[in-house]
């Protein structure tokens, strides 16, 4: 049997997932800044969790921003590709993935299982879960229920900054004001959202529509993006895993249509070790 | 991956880069550095200097009475292609001018201000700096509100340099328009316009038009577009000769020195070397995967280095739109005959402004510029769209996501069945883009990182679009 394993590092989580035919482990950590030592702690985890060696992978590849702190990686695919793959595989009529990440949001548009464009926004944490964390911070709320409470809004107030630092001083000054928390997370999240699509709608957003990431987890932020869009919003099983998830069908791919033609993907010698900074 | 052989007429020892790039674009950075010093130059030797913008209409004009341009958008561009454009786009912030506004002009106002009040140039300035001028040129046109204002600005430091601003305008494109029931009236707006830059200029330079010195200019003109076309047309060629990152560069003889020997002389030396690399096969990268349009917009003249990056993925771009604006072949044009040279630049002018529209109209719901991109994307077997939207530039940069979105609606990824020699052919003509967010000259906007990752996830995108055709 070959096993397959793809490590996502995002910059805020890192995810490996371990298949054969089905998934088989799958471990998610909190990135920290020496990442090369993270991907040697995380894998080392899923492949106890898999009971396997790590000789017995057939294939590993790293996606994320810190793919390439992943030496014992095979192949390095940008996240783009990866959380395609993976969420098509998950939701076979996708054509539109949102990933709503730590300090980053895309937009992927897919046809037949294939990435057709894509978008990111990588210089504004508007729209990102860094965006979410500070205000949950400014509120004094915890970021995991800031979208439950955001559901118990009747009254959602207008944020109209986009910019996080403006919108948590804008946020401040309604507390003031006496708003209620919940209507100004509504309010909030209604930002984000609108921010989001405002980005995503230039692919032109055709349902299915996916969202993954640590963003998927707040249904505070996937309600207000499905009363923006009119139509409901998919959720994959796992959102944080997709973008690992497909790292690893796409090894198996390559492999698989290596193995047709007779060969193997190139790949360097590999070991897992940990790595160290001090003798 | 099989080397090329390169003949020694065309060396690429020692070269890093842009290893198999023209050897015409090499020389490029030696005429920029003598057009720009040689303004200042000119000012010493008490020869006439104009403010200037490219692509305007004017060049020959220019030549003809012996004045010598000093091109601000491109001094500004040599600034942050050094990567020395903040301190001056920071004195401008300084004194005022919005940080959205064009960074050319804030960066041309900074140095500006800068110069008038040292009564010198700035510390190190870039190649010498920008010289003060004797008169202002304006072209706005209709696109761009910087260049209609920006040397009205500069009057702030500079009271007692004039200013002309050269309309130059179009009609706009409309389905239901004939360019043949409004070109002549455009055409004797523009000629007004250009006698009243001739007075203007005999005026304030105390000099007369030389009008058969006039014909001269135009006609040598006219002879490096059409050679620039040729040019043009070889990069059709596969393996591509010269890709975006050189035009980038050539695009100086076009833009800098149009209606000069020299400029005539530099498209005639590129178009024989692309002549030769075509007849050898020898493209700009060993491996030529994927062929990329660039449709519009301005690079980040800080990070031409971006397109050696795609180079290195084995993407190239055999054709761009900008800087292209102006460059069509005379026969083309059908100009009228006239005996007034102002009125053939105009009827040139107009021509090239609306070469497009008759190809629009066949195509309802289309528009000239998209026409355009659609011919060059079959003529030059184009697998992806690349765009760089430089944030601080809305006139150049506001309607290029409408493009792309035009031609997502006819490149759509769906299998399309086609008759190709009697035989029935299934073909997919999906057509990727990439947008890259930015500057041309404002670096705090650029992350060379990000960038790099958009690019590598496209190239995976062209990846899977290509394997996908060669199963089908």
């Amino acid at each position: 049997m070959d096993y397959f394993a793809g490590v996502d590092i995002g910059s805020t989580m890192t995810k490996v997932v371990i298949m054969g035919q089905e998934v088989i482990a799958s471990v998610v950590r909190v990135t920290k800044p020496e990442q090369r030592r993270l991907a040697y702690l995380t894998m080392s985890e899923a492949l106890r969790e898999a009971n396997l060696s790590f000789d017995e992978l057939t294939y590993v590849v790293a996606t994320g921003y810190g793919r390439i702190n992943v030496p014992f990686a095979d192949k390095q695919l940008t996240e783009i590709s990866c959380h395609a793959r993976g969420v098509t595989s998950l939701v076979p009529g996708t054509r539109t993935i949102i990933d709503i990440g730590g300090q980053d949001c895309k937009g992927i548009k897919v046809a037949g299982g294939r990435v057709v464009g894509f978008v990111m926004n990588d210089k504004c944490a508007a729209g990102t879960g860094r965006f979410l964390e500070l205000t949950a911070r400014a509120l004094g709320v915890k970021l995991e229920e800031m979208g439950e409470l955001a559901l118990t809004s009747g009254n959602p107030v207008e944020i109209s900054s986009t910019c996080t630092v403006f919108a948590q001083q804008e946020v401040v000054s309604k507390l003031a004001e006496g708003v209620a928390l919940s209507d100004i997370l509504a309010g909030l999240h209604q930002a984000i959202a609108s921010r989001i699509l405002s980005l995503v709608n230039r692919l032109g957003i055709e349902p299915e529509v996916v969202v993954t990431g640590g963003g998927a987890k707040n249904i505070g932020l996937v309600k207000a993006l499905e009363r923006k869009l009119g139509f409901p919003i998919v959720l994959p099983p796992d959102p944080l895993l997709t973008g690992a998830l497909g790292a690893a069908l796409l090894g198996r791919d390559l492999v698989e249509k290596a193995q047709k033609e007779g060969s193997f993907p190139t790949r360097q010698e590999r070991r897992l070790e940990e790595v160290k900074f001090f003798a | 991956m099989a080397e090329q052989k390169w003949p020694d007429k065309y060396p690429i020892e020692g070269r890093r880069g842009r290893k198999y790039g023209t050897v015409a674009a090499m020389k490029v950075a030696p005429m920029v550095k003598a057009a720009i010093g040689g303004a200042v130059e000119a000012k010493r030797q008490g020869k006439a200097v104009a403010y200037c913008f490219i692509e305007s209409i004017y060049d020959e004009i220019i030549r003809a009475m012996d004045i010598v341009p000093m091109w601000t958008e491109n001094y500004a561009g040599i600034c942050g292609a050094k990567r020395d454009a903040q301190r001056f786009i920071d004195k401008a912030d300084s004194l005022g001018f919005s940080r959205s506004l064009c960074t050319y002009a804030t960066c041309g106002l900074g140095f500006d201000a800068w110069r008038e009040e040292l009564g010198e140039m700035p510390p190190n300035a870039p190649w010498g700096g920008q010289v003060k001028p004797d008169v202002m040129l304006s072209s706005g046109q209709i696109i761009c509100d910087p260049r209609n204002k920006w040397y009205q600005a500069c009057q702030q430091f500079m009271p007692d340099v004039p200013v002309y601003n050269c309309a130059a305008l179009w009609p706009l494109y409309e389905d239901d328009l004939d360019r043949h029931d409004v070109e002549a009236y455009y055409v004797k707006y523009i000629t007004e316009d250009l006698r009243g830059l001739v007075r203007f200029l005999e005026e304030h330079l105390h000099r007369k038009m030389d009008w058969e010195r006039l014909w001269e200019v135009i006609k040598l003109a006219d002879e490096t577009t059409d050679l620039h076309v040729e040019c043009r047309e070889l990069r059709k060629a596969v393996p591509t000769p010269m890709d975006t990152g050189d035009a980038m560069n050539t695009m100086v003889a076009q833009c800098f020195l149009m209606g000069t020997k020299e400029a005539y002389d530099f498209f005639k030396e590129l178009r024989d070397e692309l002549k030769y690399k075509v007849e050898h096969k020898l493209g700009v990268v060993p491996e030529e995967k994927y062929r990329l349009i660039w449709p519009g917009g301005l690079p980040s003249w800080f990070a031409l280095t971006d397109f050696n990056y795609f180079w290195s993925k084995g993407a190239v771009f055999p054709v761009e739109s900008t800087y292209h604006e102006l460059v069509y072949s005379t026969k083309d044009l059908d100009l009228p005959q006239t005996d007034d040279p102002l009125e053939h630049l105009a009827w040139k002018w107009i021509r090239r402004q609306t070469y497009w529209w008759d190809k629009a109209k066949k195509r309802p719901g289309s528009e000239p510029d998209v026409e355009k991109l659609i011919t060059w994307i079959e003529e030059y077997k184009i697998d992806g769209v690349v765009i760089h939207e430089a944030y601080s530039c809305r006139s150049w940069h506001v309607g290029l996501l409408w493009q792309v979105n035009q031609l997502s609606k006819i490149y759509r990824p769906i299998p399309v069945l086609t008759l190709k020699g009697g035989k029935k052919e299934v073909v997919y003509r999906e057509l990727p883009s990439l947008v890259l967010e930015s500057d041309m000259i404002d670096i705090s906007s650029y992350s060379e990182a990000e960038t790099r990752a958009k690019i590598d996830a496209f190239i995976e995108t062209l990846e899977s679009i290509k394997s996908r055709r060669v199963e089908v």
